[in-house]
């Protein structure tokens, strides 16, 4: 294909993402020189359908993706008043992630594109996110990146559209998987984030006090998984005394967890940027991505630890799951030269740093990330 | 005068066919445990090729919807759906029971492995008002009924998979067009939490 001429044109991209339990579909435009315009941003969330569950239940996730992600790209079209035939380029999540839920919108978006004559870019749902801060914030690289979410939480130092080098990250569960998890073992509502934020807020912090994994250890590692078992431990006894928890109680619990969850965030956050500046690197600024991103406390740590670099947290329409990420994403590797075939694969696992060891994961199928 | 393309993956195969006004242009079939999202474009330009026809020589997609593979379904459907969105066609989903049956006898029961000791079954002609596709025991199926598909006294089905959906849906052309969605009959494997809320006092 002759297009490797216009790669330095004004582009404009659908971008497709069904990872997790959001379908979104989005059309973003960029002319070389200035700020790329969102002119749609559909998510279709699938909350409800997970809630009872207490988690996202895969195979409900993709048989939501496989009926929805063509009314989110006919919706995100008509949203930007825009047709197939006005698009340079489809972009589509091809993981990491729930691999029946990427298929779905990885076959839809090759349906798309084979139909319209588009070229096709999978991408990395990680350099989704990673990426970001560049879409929002037009950052320069490099530029410290702190990924954390319900699936994933890791520090990445980011040099260019497909260099990133993983500083740390969990080895066991991430940050927004432990507050749902929390939610549920307190009886409070799925997603866990925002009902455990709101219920810290009013909360003592210092009644119970939970461990800080991995902070007497050096480097940017860290485990949540513990944290869950200290809460139901602390929750177990509060329980045995009077039968149940009062309010009161449950409130002391939230702020409490999530004290200890931005209590290490923060410090390995502290560290990934002195981590930078140990490479020789002035960071252009320290960014956050992921639904855990919206949790306020947690935004106001991390703002006193980046100190004079400037912090840069995205809108959370943009710092949770989203189309617009992909297709800048898929935008920069194409201008970059990259494109697909219809033979596109789908992977479940796909680690953005391909030198680092990796952390979770290291069997058969590779690293998750 | 009406061309349909008709594509299978809901089972160990990736199949193909293009059907103009009753006759089959071309049809591919490659048998295959694991790979279908990644041959079944390439699978479908190459039916079309062999048919000397591009996409915009169609008027309709076919696609089956199972029962099958849950994954296998999924992403014909989701890939027939791209489809129809960008060249303006209907995408027409076939239940692949009723594709079984198609040029078969009447009455016939269609039966299709549903793993774990169980069928899927379809009952075609057989005079009861309602012939859903269920899941059921083997052994329980009614002796008399000539049976289409897989099992020990099972006949081949009549047509080739792609080239019965293809039919089955050129009957269909007429309708007002509904989105084709996987037909999974049983239900996803997904249990409530066990462990109980706590109980909070007022």
């Amino acid at each position: 294909m002759e297009r490797t001429t216009g790669h330095d044109r004004a582009l404009t991209v659908l971008g497709m993402e069904s990872s997790c339990d959001d379908t979104a579909a989005a059309v973003l435009r960029h002319e070389p020189g200035t700020a790329p315009v969102i002119l749609a941003n559909v998510v279709m969330g699938q909350a409800a359908l997970h809630a009872p569950f207490g988690g996202v239940v895969p195979e409900l996730a993709a048989r939501a993706h496989a009926e929805k992600m063509d009314l989110a790209v006919e919706q995100a079209l008509a949203g930007a008043g825009l047709s197939l035939g006005d698009l340079d380029l489809v972009a589509v999540t091809a993981g990491p992630g729930l691999i029946g839920g990427v298929l779905a919108g990885v076959m839809c978006a090759k349906g798309i594109a084979m139909g319209a004559g588009l070229p096709l870019v999978g991408v990395n749902h990680l350099a989704g996110h990673a990426l970001t801060p560049r879409l929002t914030d037009g950052a320069g690289f490099p530029y410290l990146m702190l990924l954390v979410s319900g699936g994933h939480c890791q520090f990445l130092l980011v040099e260019g559209p497909d260099r990133f080098t993983r500083l740390g990250g969990t080895i066991d569960d991430a940050p927004g998987e432990a507050f749902d998890k929390t939610a549920k073992l307190l009886g409070l509502e799925q997603p866990g984030g925002p009902a455990v934020e709101r219920e810290a807020a009013r909360g003592d912090a210092a009644r119970f006090r939970f461990p800080r994994p991995l902070l007497d250890r050096p480097g940017c590692d860290m485990s949540f998984s513990g944290l869950k078992t200290a809460l139901i431990r602390s929750r177990d006894q509060v329980m045995a005394g009077r039968g149940g928890l009062t309010r009161q109680d449950r409130a002391d619990l939230c702020a409490g967890f999530q004290a200890a969850v931005a209590d290490v965030l923060a410090e390995k956050s502290r560290r990934a940027l002195a981590e930078c500046t140990a490479r020789g690197l002035r960071p252009t600024a320290f960014a956050v991505a992921g639904g855990v991103a919206a949790n306020q406390a947690l935004r106001l740590r991390l703002t006193e630890v980046a100190g004079d670099v400037p912090f840069l947290a995205p809108p959370l329409r943009l710092c949770t799951d989203n189309g617009a990420m992909i297709a800048w994403a898929g935008l920069e590797r194409f201008r970059a030269g990259g494109t697909d075939g219809m033979d596109l694969a789908a992977r479940p696992r796909w680690p953005l740093d391909r030198q680092s060891p990796s952390l979770i994961g290291s069997g058969r199928k590779g690293p998750k990330a | 005068m009406a061309t349909l393309l008709a594509f299978d993956t809901s089972g160990a195969h990736c199949a193909a066919a293009v059907l103009r006004d009753g006759l089959v242009l071309s049809a591919r079939r490659e048998e295959m445990a694991k790979g279908q999202a990644e041959r079944l474009m390439p699978l479908i330009a190459e039916t079309l090729e062999d048919a000397g026809l591009a996409l915009d020589g169609l008027d309709a997609i076919a696609v089956g919807t199972g029962p099958g593979n849950f994954t296998g379904i999924r992403l014909s459907v989701a890939a027939a759906r791209g489809l129809s969105l960008s060249l303006g066609i209907p995408a027409i989903g076939v239940s692949v029971l009723e594709a079984m049956a198609e040029g078969g006898p009447r009455p016939a029961l269609a039966v299709l492995d549903a793993r774990r000791g169980a069928v899927y079954v379809q009952g075609f002609g057989t005079g009861l008002l309602a012939e859903p596709a269920m899941v059921a025991d083997p052994a329980e199926l009614p002796a008399a009924l000539p049976r289409i598909g897989e099992g020990p006294d099972a006949r081949a089905a009549a047509l080739p998979l792609a080239e019965a959906i293809a039919r089955v849906a050129a009957g269909r052309l007429d309708r007002a067009p509904q989105r084709p969605a996987p037909l999974y009959i049983r239900p996803a494997d997904a249990a409530p939490p066990r462990d109980p809320a706590p109980v909070i006092l007022e």
